[in-house]
């Protein structure tokens, strides 16, 4: 039954109620609540930005960054049932802004930036393998959505409101995208 | 490899490359709210202003104002802050940014700040909870709407850095909310001229920072008529020139219903001042019972530029057409067809009655201004989610998914195709931009079928065993 696969997944990803009531005692001052809704998210939020940032160092760094955001606008979020897209958008924005002021360094400094950049002793040759063809092989867009989908669990549509993209488009690049992901990994098994 | 699996290996990989920085977090979140530095004090009038383009959203944020006598009588007050869109909300902070107090200028901004809150928080908490409110009772939804932030502040230095701030945080919160306004901010030193006008006047600090420097290139204008115009208005008019008096808001609006012939309570005005337009122009929005029209009126002179004449007795060249019980519908104060209403319109729908319908969520809310029901519903093993427009009854969104075991075979592409196109009621012609896909899902075979019609967009998921429409959404367009 799908319906069983159904509840599995809504264990691992808490729903938007239990999400909401987090960001509701975080702004209220709980630590705790903070600490919980990392615990819930920071995969979903890490991911985004290294799908934007391409390296670890940069994606947990604009990782802190969002929490602290969350910390400080908990109060200002309204409840409209979608707290990881509230939460993602503004690791979008600091992703983003974190580009732009890599651009103006890279410009003083060649070769500062290193693609990957992964350290956690936890990623094993496999993670990395599929990590570097994901942020390798893939355009822009495509691993964006692709890693968006995988991670943060996020439906196409709303992958396309937050990347304010048309859901075609977003439907298109996600298909292209693990084709490519596909190909490159069997490729590589192959050989 | 499946999709599925692909998936999984990425998802896997990512949770083992995040590593766990809740302790830096947590003690970075202690940290953020150090002693403001005083710095030395500067006691020139400064003003800066900076357009945020994010979102089309303008906020003013004013500091100064009342505060002032308190300012001096206390040094528990290190700047006051207010906050103009049509509500004036004005709030005393001390030198570590916690709100000692928060005003209402109007009435307005009572109903804004009625159950907030807010003495004792952090002002960036503060701001954020105000703007939450501002949108939950319907402003700054409107594209040209905005926001002013003012602060005054002695200290020029700290009233630049808190205007940076509070400017970005408003950015955000508006961005997150999908609020397409712009912000608009600026710092006012102490002026006790400034103050004594203002208060004179009824209007903030910031506000009467922005006449002044208005009044600066044009004298002949009143400072009391400026002070009736909204912050918008003013600040079009800064950019374009102030060569003369607008007619403002209410006049356009007036002005346009005496055109079309229908009396002010028969009818619901939106009205967007564009000054700094060629030529200066007010948009004005009848809602009325014959449906919605738009005039253009010029800022200046009065007269209809654009707009159907005598609607009653020519009704065709609405806008939006009307529907039953639309007039009113887009204002949150407007009509609530109620949530057993609600319920019944989603019911319809969805072809299920009530007694088969085990409701598993009933949310009432409010987005982008509009109050809107959220229901979720199961019926045996189909689950339904639906979106209901409290004002009308329309459906917004609709959604439904089957949760049912997986079965063997394939009805090829054109057979999913048709099974989506006979649920969603539409024939091959009708419909535009169809896009097919098939996939595996959790080892099973399933078409996703997508495709356009009549505003909407539908999205399908088609059992590629046995044709059954396994999930389906519909969204507008």
């Amino acid at each position: 039954m799908l319906w069983i696969l159904g509840t599995m997944a809504q264990e691992q990803r808490p729903g938007p109620s239990e999400l909401e009531e987090q960001l509701l005692q975080v702004a209220a001052g709980s630590r705790e609540a903070l600490a919980a809704f990392y615990a819930c998210t920071r995969t979903a939020v890490y991911g985004l930005a290294l799908s934007y940032l391409r390296n670890g160092h940069d994606a947990e760094d604009v990782t802190q960054d969002v929490y602290l955001r969350v910390w400080d606008s908990a109060a200002g979020y309204q409840p409209h049932g979608k707290p990881l897209a509230w939460v993602l958008t503004i690791a979008k924005n600091f992703a983003l802004m974190r580009l732009r002021s890599r651009e103006k360094l890279r410009d003083l400094s060649e070769g500062e930036w290193e693609f990957l950049a992964i350290e956690s002793p936890a990623v094993t040759a496999e993670d990395r393998e599929v990590l570097s063809a994901a942020l390798g092989v893939l355009g822009e867009q495509e691993r964006q959505i692709v890693l968006l989908h995988a991670v943060s669990g996020l439906k196409h549509r709303e992958i396309a409101q937050l990347m304010e993209l048309p859901l075609a488009t977003v439907l298109s690049k996600y298909h292209r995208g693990l084709k490519k992901l596909k190909k490159k990994l069997e490729g590589e098994d192959a050989v | 490899m499946t999709d599925y699996h692909l998936e999984q290996k990425l998802a896997q990989a990512v949770e083992h490359a995040a590593p766990d920085q809740l302790d830096a977090i947590l003690d970075r979140c202690g940290q953020r709210r150090g002693p403001v530095v005083v710095m030395q004090q500067t006691p020139r009038r400064r003003r800066s202003f900076s357009v945020y383009a994010v979102a089309a959203c303008l906020a003013l944020l004013l500091l100064g104002g009342g505060g002032l006598g308190f300012y001096r009588a206390s040094n528990a007050v290190a700047s006051v802050v207010s906050l103009d869109v049509n509500p004036s909300i004005e709030m005393q902070v001390n030198g570590r940014e916690k709100v000692l107090s928060v005003a209402a200028l109007n009435a307005e901004a009572e109903e804004v700040l009625a159950d907030l809150p807010l003495k004792g928080t952090d002002l960036n908490v503060a701001v954020n909870a105000v703007i939450g409110s501002l949108l939950r009772h319907g402003y700054l939804d409107s594209i040209s709407s905005a926001i002013l932030i003012s602060v005054e502040d002695s200290d020029a230095n700290r009233a630049a850095r808190l205007q940076q701030s509070l400017s970005t945080e408003v950015g955000t919160a508006l961005q997150n909310a999908q609020s397409g306004a712009a912000v608009l901010s600026q710092t006012v030193t102490q002026d006790a001229g400034l103050d004594s006008l203002a208060q004179q006047n009824s209007v903030s600090v910031g506000k009467a920072y922005l006449i002044e420097s208005i009044r600066g290139v044009n004298s002949a204008l009143g400072f009391d008529e400026l002070a009736a115009l909204s912050v918008e208005e003013l600040k079009q008019m800064a950019s374009a020139g102030a060569g003369q008096m607008p007619i403002g808001r209410e006049q356009a609006a007036a002005i346009a219903r005496a055109y079309a012939g229908v009396e002010a309570g028969a009818s619901l005005a939106e009205v967007d001042p564009e000054l700094d337009e060629y030529p200066p122009h007010y948009e004005v929005e009848l809602k009325t019972a014959y449906g919605e029209y738009e005039y253009i009126i010029d800022g200046y002179t009065g007269e209809v530029l654009s707009g159907a004449a005598d609607i009653q007795t020519n009704p065709g060249g609405a806008t939006t057409p009307s529907t039953p019980g639309t007039s009113g519908g887009q204002q949150p104060s407007g009509a609530d067809i109620g949530l057993d209403a609600a319920k019944s319109a989603a019911l319809t729908h969805a072809g299920v009655s009530a007694s088969q319908a085990l409701f598993t969520k009933t949310e009432r809310d409010y987005d982008d201004g509009r109050l809107e029901y959220e229901l979720e519903f199961w019926v045996g093993e189909t689950e339904y989610d639906y979106e209901v427009d409290g004002a009308t009854g329309r459906i917004i969104k609709s959604e439904a998914e089957t949760h049912m075991a997986a079965s063997q075979g394939d009805i090829g592409l054109e057979a999913a195709r048709d099974a989506a196109l006979r649920h969603a009621g539409l024939s091959l012609s009708q419909v535009r931009g169809l896009e097919t896909e098939r996939d595996y899902d959790d080892g099973r075979l399933e078409y996703e079928i997508q495709f356009y019609a009549g505003g909407m967009e539908y999205e399908y998921t088609i059992d590629g065993a046995t044709g059954t429409v396994l999930e389906y959404e519909m969204d507008e367009d």
